[in-house]
């Protein structure tokens, strides 16, 4: 069923044709019935720790499905603002609301999903098992090892089900990592640097695969990098984030699949790349 | 595959080949008159009183009456360090309720509590079983509580983000990453639990191993007291053997522990 979908290969030509003529046509509809991305919702959002502030007064809306990508230095807050809509940080003041969420029972809510810098997988589970920790008190075991198999061979790693993560590149474990999270049908995924600790050939690859899973699942995706040509290549929307407010809300409207070196995405990562350098430096 | 059988063999006769030698050269010393009989026995002899022993049942009775006071020992101290490491492990509260007693009394040497046992239990059964317990509760105890500490909270993070329950982020999460260290107090611990017991039992006992050697001095039959301290050894391997394997069953996972 999805699973032959996400081979590039198998993706439906009108689908992809579809999307390259109305790129600015989103939120996108959804890849499957009963599956939608979460839109997400920031008023006037504050956060600070020990009295150094952090998040400054940032709004924004996230349609569902759309890809985001948020860039700034380090220290602008991104990576807070990501934890914040994650709920991984509790704000200290404003609010952020996910659409579905209010007032639905919680069972049925797609859940939110966040991928780690570090593949952070537990050392004693098989992959296979890794992997169905995204499926955390749902269904029987064999359910979730069911589940955990399709989510594997979707990252293209089904002959290492059964392995330790010891034995794995830093490729795969990352991989390995974006299976435990899409293996729940998130409807928000959160990216923070994961690509960060990969080797340049590796990173494209990964990009790549990103790129085609949220295709195929349409989920709201949330990419936290410090890399502008990461975020050019996989987004649909581009925020440069500054001393904790939102200097920066770029549209990028280049067809997909976009090929590295295209002079549209060269040309908008220049000037992202040049509002960084000529800013002044987060305080 | 004969190349890899014979390398298995080889990797499995060299540990040994230190001790037979040690034994030969022993056995050697002796029979040639370098060593008197009176002081240190032949290697054969002991083996004809470790034969006597056994053949009389003597052995057998003392070595299960001490290694059912070894285990009894060690399931009471263990369990209460382990159950005392996991809750001050998870338990900031526990921790600074009880870490300082503990730690106060950790530094007591437990051997110097034995003229007061005696006086509390007299040489029954709960004195041995007291010590042993003492001294095993400590290296389980810290190592535990070590363990708990240093599991990787990036790990628990994602376990709580991934909405594990509590439980479920212990037996999955917090349990196997505290392991390997808790093997560590186990090793000790085993170790721990055999010097006290003999101890205990050179001292004040009226059956197992450590009164045989002490019986055995009385009558000055130095056979059999050479025979208790090989034995002890033999137990010791043992015991490491055994928790070896279950090392390298429970940490397959690890690297660090797969089967060389």
């Amino acid at each position: 069923m999805l699973l032959d979908a996400v081979r590039r290969e198998a993706l439906p030509d009108a689908e992809t044709a579809s999307r390259q003529a109305g790129a600015a046509a989103r939120p996108r509809a959804p890849a499957e019935p009963g599956q939608h991305g979460i839109a997400v919702t920031v008023r006037d959002l504050h956060k600070s720790f020990d009295g150094h502030t952090v998040i400054e007064g940032l709004n924004l809306f996230l349609p569902a499905g759309g890809f985001t990508a948020v860039v700034g230095r380090s220290g602008c807050g991104k990576s807070t603002l990501l934890r914040l809509i994650l709920g991984l940080e509790a704000p200290t003041g404003g609010r952020i609301d996910l659409d579905g969420t209010a007032g639905s029972p919680r069972r049925s809510e797609p859940p939110r999903r966040i991928m780690f810098q570090e593949p952070r997988l537990l050392p004693w589970a098989r992959v296979v098992d890794n992997v169905a920790v995204g499926l955390s008190g749902q269904g029987s075991r064999a359910e979730r090892r069911e589940r955990a198999r399709a989510a594997l061979a979707e990252v293209g790693l089904s002959d290492k089900a059964g392995q330790w993560p010891a034995t794995l590149s830093g490729g795969q474990r990352q991989r390995v990592a974006l299976a435990r999270a899409l293996v729940s049908r998130p409807g928000l995924l959160a990216l923070d640097e994961p690509l960060g600790a990969l080797d340049a050939l590796t990173r494209i690859d990964m990009q790549d695969l990103i790129e085609r899973i949220w295709l195929a699942q349409g989920f709201t995706a949330l990419l936290v990098t410090h890399d502008v040509a990461e975020a050019v290549a996989l987004a649909d929307r581009i925020l440069v984030v500054e001393a904790g407010r939102i200097a920066l809300d770029l549209r990028v409207d280049v067809p997909r699949p976009r090929r590295r070196g295209d002079p549209d995405l060269a040309r908008l990562e220049g000037r992202i790349l040049d509002h960084l350098l000529g800013a002044p430096k987060a305080a | 595959m004969p190349a890899s059988k014979r390398e298995r063999l080889r990797d499995t006769a060299v540990p040994w080949l230190l001790p037979a030698a040690i034994l030969l050269g022993w056995q050697a010393a002796v029979s040639a008159g370098l060593v008197s009989n009176r002081f240190m026995p032949a290697p054969l002899d002991v083996a004809r009183a470790g034969w006597e022993a056994g053949r009389t049942g003597e052995l057998w009775t003392n070595l299960g009456v001490s290694t059912l006071r070894a285990l009894a020992g060690f399931v009471v101290g263990g369990g209460i360090g382990f159950a005392l490491g996991l809750a001050n492990g998870l338990s900031r509260l526990s921790e600074r309720l009880t870490d300082t007693s503990v730690q106060m009394v950790r530094n007591v040497p437990h051997l110097s509590l034995i003229p007061l046992v005696i006086l509390w239990f007299g040489i029954g059964e709960e004195a041995k079983l007291f010590l042993v317990a003492l001294g095993v509760f400590f290296p389980i105890y810290a190592n535990t509580l070590h363990g708990i500490r240093s599991v990787d909270p990036g790990l628990v993070e994602m376990g709580r983000v991934y909405g594990m329950s509590r439980t479920e982020l212990f037996a999955r999460v917090v349990l196997p990453g505290a392991l390997p260290s808790i093997f560590v107090g186990l090793r000790y611990a085993l170790g721990i639990m055999w010097l006290t017991l003999i101890v205990a039992e050179t001292i004040s006992a009226s059956s197992g191993l450590g009164y045989m050697a002490m019986q055995a001095r009385e009558f000055m039959l130095v056979d059999v007291v050479v025979l208790a301290i090989l034995i002890y050894a033999a137990l010791g391997k043992l015991a490491d053997a055994l928790t070896r394997q279950l090392e390298r069953a429970c940490l397959a996972w690890n690297p660090a522990y797969r089967s060389a």
